[in-house]
C-alpha cells in the first residue's frame, strides 16, 4: 500500500518529500562550502594569465594547470615562506599550549575552591598600582623603589583596609571578571599592547606574539573548562582523597583522563583563533615573527596587483594544519565520557 | 570476637562533642558517640539533619569546627583522609567511569604501590566476594545499578581498612535489590568485622542493619540505642514519630492528677507528673480494633488498607489520624464507628513543648 509522499513508507524512516527535500538543501549547502576551497586549489595550479583571462574551472579543458606558483612561494621565496611557516607554528602551538595549561588550572581551582576576596582589598590593589604607575611614569620616580614601597604599603596595610569595609566577591563574580576580558574590541588595546611591548623591546620578536595570544585566549580556556569540570562529580576526586591518592595524582589518575574531551575541544578552538590572527600579528610583527595571516594579507597589496595565485597556495598551506588538528583531535571530543561515574 | 577479621584490627571510633560550622549555620551540635571495634552503627535522621555532615567529618572530606575524633586510640581530628584508613562507599558509588572494574577495584592498592601480582590476587579475591567475578573487564558505565554498588563495595573492602563508612549505598537501588543488598551487605560486615557507619535516612534500614541506631534532628544527637530500644522505649517525640512504618499514633492532650484527658480519652497516667500539654503514644500494632464503647477511644473509620500481611485502619479523631494494625483477615466498614483498645502499659507519654518522653516519677512502670 502507498502511502503518498508526505508520509514515511515505514515506521523510524522518512516521508520521501521531507526527505528529498533535506537531501537538496544537503547538496546545495555543501557545494556552497566547498566550492571556494575548490576554486582555491585550481587556481593555485594557475598561470598568472590564466587568473586574469577569467574564471575558468575545469583544469585540463578550461586552462593547462601549472606549478608556476608553487615554484614560486617555494623555490624563489622559499626563505620568506618558510620562516613565515615556522614562525605560525612555533607561536600557535606555543600560544595554545601556554593558555590552556594555565587557563584550565584557573578553571579547576574556580571550580573546586570557594573563593570569597574582598573588594576593598582589590580596590587598594588597584589604587596603589595607578599609584606607582603615575609616580614612576609622570614624576620619573625610581622603578624600583616604587615598586618596593607599593609592595610594602601593600602587605603592611592589606589586611587593616580590608577591615575597614567587607564586602566578598565570590566564584560568579571572578569568572565574569575574567570572561569580561572578551568585551572589549581587540582593536581598542592593539595600541596599549603596542607600546607596552615597544617599551620593553620585544616588538617583532616569538614572545611577544606568544604572550598575547596566550592571554587574549585564556577567557576562553577558563570559561569552557569552567562547565567541564563542573560536569566532573567531586565525589569522584574524593573517593580518590580517600583511597590514599595524592592531589597530583588525583588530578593525573582521574580528573586529566576525565577531562580530555574538554582539553581537546579547548585546545583546537584556541589554536584556529591563535592560528588565524590577524589583527595583532599585524602590530606586532614586522619581518621577523611574521605570521602566515600577515604573509597572505601582503600579497594582497603588491606592486605588481593582487598575487590570486601565490596567495591561493599561502591559503592552501595555511589550511592544511588545521584540517589535520581537527580529524588528530576529534576522536577525543566523544561525548558520553563520564557514563557510570555516579548512578545510572 | 570476630576470628575473620585477622588481617585489620577493627578500630573503635569516639567522637567528643564534634561541631560544624558554615558561616553562622551551625550543621553539627555537640556530636559526641562511641562507636564500639566491629561494630556496626547507623546514623538515622531526616534530610538535613546533619548525618551526612557528621559522616564526612569523620572521613576528613569536611574540617572539624570544633571537638576531637579519634579512630582507634588516635587523634585524628586534623589527619588527612588518607592517612585515616578508612574506607568509604559514596551515595552515587564515585565510580572512575575511565577504568575497568578490576581497576577501580584496584586503585586503593595502587596508590599504596602494591606489587602487581599481590594486587590481582587481592583484586580478584574482593570481587569474588560481591561475586563480580566475571566482569573485571567491563567499564562502570557497562554495569548495572546494583553490580557499581558491588564494584564500590569491592573497592571498598579491598584494602582491609580498620573503618567503613558509608552514605546512604543503597537510595539508588530498586525496592527488592536494596533489600537483597542489604542483607547482603549486613552479612560482610559481620564476616569482615569491620567498624561500619551507615548514614541513612531509610528507617527499615536503619533497624535491620544496626547494632545501635543514633537519631539525629537538626544537627543533634536525639536518641542512641539498640534498634529495639529506639523503637519500643523512644527518649523524644520526634524518634516516636520517625521510627516505625505506620508511625506511632499521637493523641494531644494533658495530665492532671495522674490522668491524662484528651479529646474524647481519659487515661489513667500512673506516677506522672502534671503536664499542660502533654502527647500520648501508642504503636500501631499494640492498638486493636474493638466494638465501639469498650475500647479506650471512640472514632470514625476513615479506611481500611490491606497489604497483604496485614490490614491498616485509618481512624479520624478530629484532625489527627490514628492507625491500627490488625490481622490480614480482618474487615470492617468504612464510615462506622469502633473503638481502640490498647494496653495502658504500651502507651508512651511526652512533653509536647519539650519533645521529651514523660516517665512517672514514683512507683514501678
Amino acid at each position: 500500500m502507498s502511502r503518498g509522499l508526505f508520509e514515511p513508507q515505514k515506521i523510524g524512516e522518512m516521508a520521501p518529500a521531507s526527505k528529498a527535500l533535506l537531501y537538496t538543501a544537503l547538496v546545495a549547502w555543501s557545494l556552497f562550502v566547498i566550492f571556494p576551497i575548490y576554486w582555491l586549489l585550481i587556481t593555485s595550479f594557475k598561470t598568472p594569465a590564466a587568473v586574469n583571462e577569467g574564471p575558468f574551472f575545469i583544469p585540463w579543458v578550461d586552462f593547462q594547470p601549472s606549478l608556476h606558483a608553487w615554484r614560486e612561494l617555494f623555490v624563489l621565496d622559499f626563505e620568506d615562506t618558510m620562516r613565515a611557516y615556522v614562525n605560525s607554528i612555533v607561536i600557535s602551538l606555543s600560544a595554545t599550549a601556554l593558555s590552556v595549561l594555565v587557563g584550565s588550572m584557573a578553571a579547576y581551582s574556580l571550580s573546586r575552591i570557594e573563593f570569597a576576596p574582598n573588594l576593598i582589598t582589590i580596590l587598594y590593589f588597584v589604587a596603589l598600582l595607578i599609584g606607582s604607575s603615575v609616580a614612576i611614569g609622570i614624576y620619573d620616580a625610581d622603578l624600583w623603589l616604587t615598586l618596593a614601597v607599593a609592595v610594602a604599603l601593600f602587605f603592611l596595610l592589606a589586611r587593616a583596609v580590608g577591615r575597614l569595609y567587607t564586602v566578598r566577591l565570590g566564584n560568579g563574580d571572578i569568572l565574569f571578571w575574567i570572561i569580561s576580558q572578551r568585551i572589549l574590541a581587540p582593536i581598542v588595546v592593539v595600541v596599549p599592547i603596542y607600546m607596552m611591548f615597544q617599551s620593553v623591546r620585544l616588538l617583532d620578536t616569538h614572545i611577544a606574539l606568544i604572550l598575547t595570544y596566550a592571554v587574549v585566549n585564556m577567557p576562553i580556556v577558563v570559561w569552557l573548562m569552567y562547565d567541564f569540570f563542573n560536569s566532573i562529580p567531586r565525589d569522584l576526586e574524593e573517593s580518590a582523597q580517600l583511597d590514599g591518592a595524592t592531589m597530583i595524582m588525583t588530578f593525573r589518575e582521574i580528573v586529566l583522563p576525565l577531562s580530555r574531551a574538554g582539553l581537546s575541544a579547548t585546545t583546537l578552538l584556541v589554536m584556529i583563533f591563535a592560528w588565524n590572527e590577524y589583527l595583532l600579528a599585524l602590530f606586532l610583527s614586522t619581518s621577523r615573527a611574521q605570521t602566515l595571516p600577515i604573509l597572505v594579507a601582503a600579497m594582497n597589496a603588491g606592486e605588481r596587483g593582487i598575487l590570486w595565485w601565490t596567495m591561493s597556495v599561502a591559503i592552501i598551506i595555511m589550511i592544511i594544519p588545521v584540517v589535520v588538528l581537527a580529524v588528530v583531535l576529534q576522536k577525543y571530543i566523544s561525548k558520553g565520557l563520564l557514563v557510570g561515574a555516579v548512578k545510572g | 570476637m570476630n576470628v575473620h577479621s585477622s588481617e585489620a584490627v577493627a578500630k573503635g571510633i569516639s567522637l567528643r562533642q564534634m561541631n560544624k560550622f558554615y558561616g553562622a549555620f551551625h550543621a553539627l551540635k555537640d556530636l559526641s558517640l562511641d562507636v564500639a571495634p566491629g561494630e556496626f552503627l547507623v546514623l538515622l535522621g531526616p534530610s538535613g539533619c546533619g548525618k551526612s555532615t557528621a559522616l564526612r567529618m569523620i572521613a576528613g572530606l569536611e574540617s572539624i569546627s570544633t571537638g576531637t575524633l579519634m579512630i582507634g586510640d588516635r587523634d585524628v581530628t586534623e589527619v588527612l583522609p588518607k592517612y585515616r584508613d578508612i574506607a568509604m562507599v559514596f551515595q552515587s558509588y564515585a565510580l572512575y567511569p575511565h577504568k575497568t572494574v578490576a581497576e577501580n577495584i584496584g586503585f586503593p592498592l595502587k596508590v599504596a604501590k602494591m606489587p602487581k601480582p599481590e594486587m590481582e590476587m587481592a583484586v580478584r579475591a574482593a570481587a569474588e566476594q560481591v561475586e563480580l567475578g566475571a566482569l573485571l573487564d567491563r567499564l562502570p558505565g557497562q554495569l548495572s545499578g546494583g553490580q557499581r554498588q558491588r564494584v564500590a563495595l569491592a573497592r571498598a573492602i579491598v584494602r582491609r581498612p580498620s573503618v567503613f563508612l558509608m552514605d546512604e549505598p543503597l537510595s539508588n537501588l530498586d525496592a527488592k535489590l536494596r533489600g537483597n543488598m542489604r542483607a547482603e551487605l549486613k552479612h560482610m560486615q559481620s564476616t569482615l568485622g569491620i567498624t561500619t557507619i551507615y548514614v541513612t535516612h531509610d528507617q527499615i534500614e536503619a533497624m535491620t542493619l544496626a547494632h545501635r541506631v543514633a537519631i539525629m534532628k537538626d544537627g543533634e544527637l536525639e536518641q542512641l540505642g539498640t534498634p529495639k530500644e529506639v523503637y519500643s522505649d523512644p527518649e523524644t517525640l520526634f524518634v516516636a514519630g520517625f521510627m516505625g512504618s505506620p508511625p506511632m499514633n499521637f493523641i494531644e492532650g494533658s495530665i492532671k492528677d495522674e490522668v491524662f484527658t484528651g479529646p474524647g480519652i481519659t487515661l489513667e497516667a500512673a506516677g506522672q507528673g502534671d503536664c499542660r500539654q502533654a502527647t500520648l503514644g501508642v504503636r500501631p500494632e499494640d492498638c486493636t480494633v474493638v466494638a465501639a464503647g469498650e475500647g479506650q477511644l471512640d472514632a470514625m473509620v476513615y479506611t481500611l488498607e490491606m497489604t497483604g500481611d496485614q490490614s491498616l485502619v485509618t481512624f479520624r479523631a478530629g484532625a489527627t489520624p490514628l492507625v491500627v494494625k490488625m490481622p490480614k483477615d480482618f474487615e470492617v466498614a468504612p464510615d462506622m464507628d469502633a473503638g481502640i483498645a490498647f494496653a495502658p502499659m504500651s502507651a508512651c507519654f511526652f512533653n509536647l513543648a519539650t519533645g521529651q518522653r514523660l516517665r512517672p516519677t514514683r512507683g514501678t512502670r
